[in-house]
């Protein structure tokens, strides 16, 4: 091999070293960038602290998820439940005077599969209770709807089913199953949506008039 | 004649008409002009016919705007070649006249100031070359001013992108009812026209079964939600990575930020809609009248490139809501959805939820062979 051959080898693998040299902030695809540029915990040093500052907040791990959610007991208007059922169920029950939860309809599964007693203990209202017969705190109620809804239970760990409560910043607050759905009615009604655009209907009618 | 012609003619019968009162391109209804002067051979008669067929159709759509005098054409008008440039001499105008009022004994404080607001408003560079320190004097101009034309205070940032964040959008079809709750909120979080009931987002009804058909999809459905054998999905901006809309510019007033957001400098954008025609989502909006919100209804939390009233004849679209996303917050219709079918985070924290959607939901995204990289996934239950 002769002198010039070598020079020329050397410049023809410095170009294409060059060449093949990635420009910053350049990549193939969407997915490449994501993946070179993730920075676990940075966040541009944004968080959401302040704006989920006015909120009872309780934190929960359940499988590789830890989050916080909203704290339930709080939010209910009669608890605790025990002010009135100091007694249990079978004792207080009689036929003569007005019910107190009269206005609690059941449309959750069909009675076959569920009436109250599913998830409330006639012997301990202020705890509900698993299919098993365990304690479960109305503050980690999702585990009482886990219990059947394991797909949504999935999703809502990670975070596909649900809303969160404020901001997507860490830390993250998700809401709870009770927090959208009623747990004595859980679907959603068929309704009317909230707008409807006159100037589209137009404009589709009769072209596009200037204004 | 129908070698000589490479192109296909489409005749609405205005060829006859124009025969008769023989009006020509330029305008005039009688001579000089040229183009009516030999009508002997056929050919020339084709162009003739051609031209009026161009004149009628201006004539259609503009009418009687071409009639109206000077004033009348610079300041209601949709634009001819003529009013643009009377336009742009109105437009010299404001310089000349802040420059009388700002050195005038007699104006007064108020007046002079806001003179001076203008004059340097009209002059201020691209938003995207603007130093941290410029982009803060424009934001203060942009508030003074309001403060002086209204006497109602505002608040605008100018907050840039922050380091480590991409945002990314996900949107569940199985979940979406089609309540329109996020149309709604984006309109008031975002200051659009009310007048021509200008929305960022549409919500498609498709029926079930025929996949994503946008042409039979309704997007202007008006009764009880969700329709029986319907699913619902809704666009937008998708803030793509490789962004079609910004490469047509020919002024640079629309780019892509650090943390994925694509955004417009309203005062820079000189409203030649390339950007619309090039977006293969139908994701940007056009001002063709002056956009107005009820001062009540203003929403007076804004950025300088989100949801700042905007003004006739500037491109507009989704910005995520950047004037909440750089603060944390979700975008208004992440926050208003009734059912949890949006979710919004940075794509860069792997804890975050929009990157669990990606990496464990089948998602995807439109037109993905277009290589736009749409920052906005698709994903089902």
């Amino acid at each position: 091999m002769n002198n010039s051959t070598k020079i020329y080898l050397l410049l023809f693998l410095v170009s294409l070293t060059i060449i093949s040299c990635k420009k910053k902030d350049e990549y193939h695809s969407l997915d490449e960038r994501i993946h070179a540029e993730t920075r676990t915990g940075a966040n541009g040093g944004v968080n959401s602290e302040i704006l989920l500052s006015d909120k009872n907040l309780m934190e929960i791990t359940e499988g590789h998820h830890t989050f916080l959610i909203p704290e339930r007991k709080g939010e209910l208007t009669s608890y605790s439940c025990t002010e009135c059922h100091n007694k249990p169920l079978k004792q207080i029950a009689s036929s003569d005077i007005k019910k107190a939860h009269w206005n609690i309809k059941i449309n959750h599964a069909g009675s076959e599969v569920m009436n109250c007693a599913t998830c409330h203990n006639g012997n301990d209202m202020n705890n509900l209770v698993s299919l098993t017969g365990k304690k479960i705190d109305f503050n980690k109620s999702y585990k009482q709807c886990a219990q059947c809804h394991t797909v949504q239970f999935e999703d809502w760990k990670g975070g596909a089913h649900g809303k969160k409560l404020a901001g997507w910043a860490p830390p993250r607050a998700s809401m709870t199953c009770v927090n959208c759905h009623n747990p004595h009615e859980p679907s959603f009604d068929q309704r009317w949506p909230v707008r409807f655009n006159s100037e589209k209907v137009q404009e589709r009618k009769d072209g596009f008039e200037f204004k | 004649m129908s070698e000589e012609k490479k192109w296909y003619n489409f005749d609405l019968g205005f060829t006859k008409q124009t025969a008769k009162t023989g009006t020509c391109g330029c305008g005039k209804s009688e001579g000089s002009c040229g183009s009516k002067q030999q009508p002997k051979t056929t050919i020339q008669k084709e162009e003739i016919s051609e031209e009026a067929f161009f004149e009628a159709a201006v004539d259609a759509s503009i009418g009687e705007e071409r009639h109206k005098d000077g004033f009348d054409q610079v300041f209601e008008v949709k634009m001819d070649r003529r009013s643009a440039f009377r336009k742009l001499t109105a437009s010299l105008l404001i310089g000349a006249g802040a420059v009388n009022t700002s050195c005038s004994i007699t104006a007064g404080d108020a007046s002079k100031e806001k003179a001076q607001i203008d004059w340097e408003e009209q002059f201020k560079g691209n938003y995207k070359l603007m130093t941290d320190d410029e982009k803060e004097a424009t934001v203060n101009r942009l508030m003074r001013s309001y403060e002086l034309r209204t006497g109602k205070n505002l608040s605008m940032t100018a907050e840039n992108a922050k380091e480590n964040v991409l945002f990314g959008y996900a949107f569940n079809i199985s979940k979406c009812q089609g309540y329109m709750n996020c149309v709604s909120a984006c309109v008031e979080e975002n200051n659009q026209d009310r007048n021509s009931q200008m929305q960022y987002i549409r919500i498609h009804e498709m029926k079930d079964g025929n996949g994503f058909k946008f042409n039979d999809a309704d997007d202007n459905y008006y009764h009880e939600v969700p329709a029986e054998g319907h699913f619902y999905m809704g666009t937008q901006c998708f803030h793509c990575d490789n962004p079609p809309c910004v490469d047509v510019c020919p002024v640079q007033a629309t780019w892509r930020e650090d943390d994925g957001l694509v955004v417009i400098d309203y005062d820079w954008c000189v409203g030649c809609r390339y950007c619309m025609a090039a977006c293969p989502y139908d994701g940007r909006r056009f001002n063709w009248s002056k956009p107005e919100v009820p001062e009540k209804e203003v929403n007076k939390n804004q950025h300088y490139l989100g949801n700042r009233v905007r003004k006739k004849g500037v491109m507009e679209k989704c910005t995520f809501c950047v004037q909440r996303s750089r603060k944390g917050e979700n975008p208004a219709c992440v926050d208003a959805c009734p059912t949890g079918a949006r979710i919004f985070g940075n794509l860069l924290d792997p804890d975050s939820t929009i990157r669990w959607v990606l990496e464990n939901k089948k998602v995807f995204r439109l037109k993905e062979d277009l290589g736009t990289e749409p920052k906005f996934w698709y994903f089902m239950d």
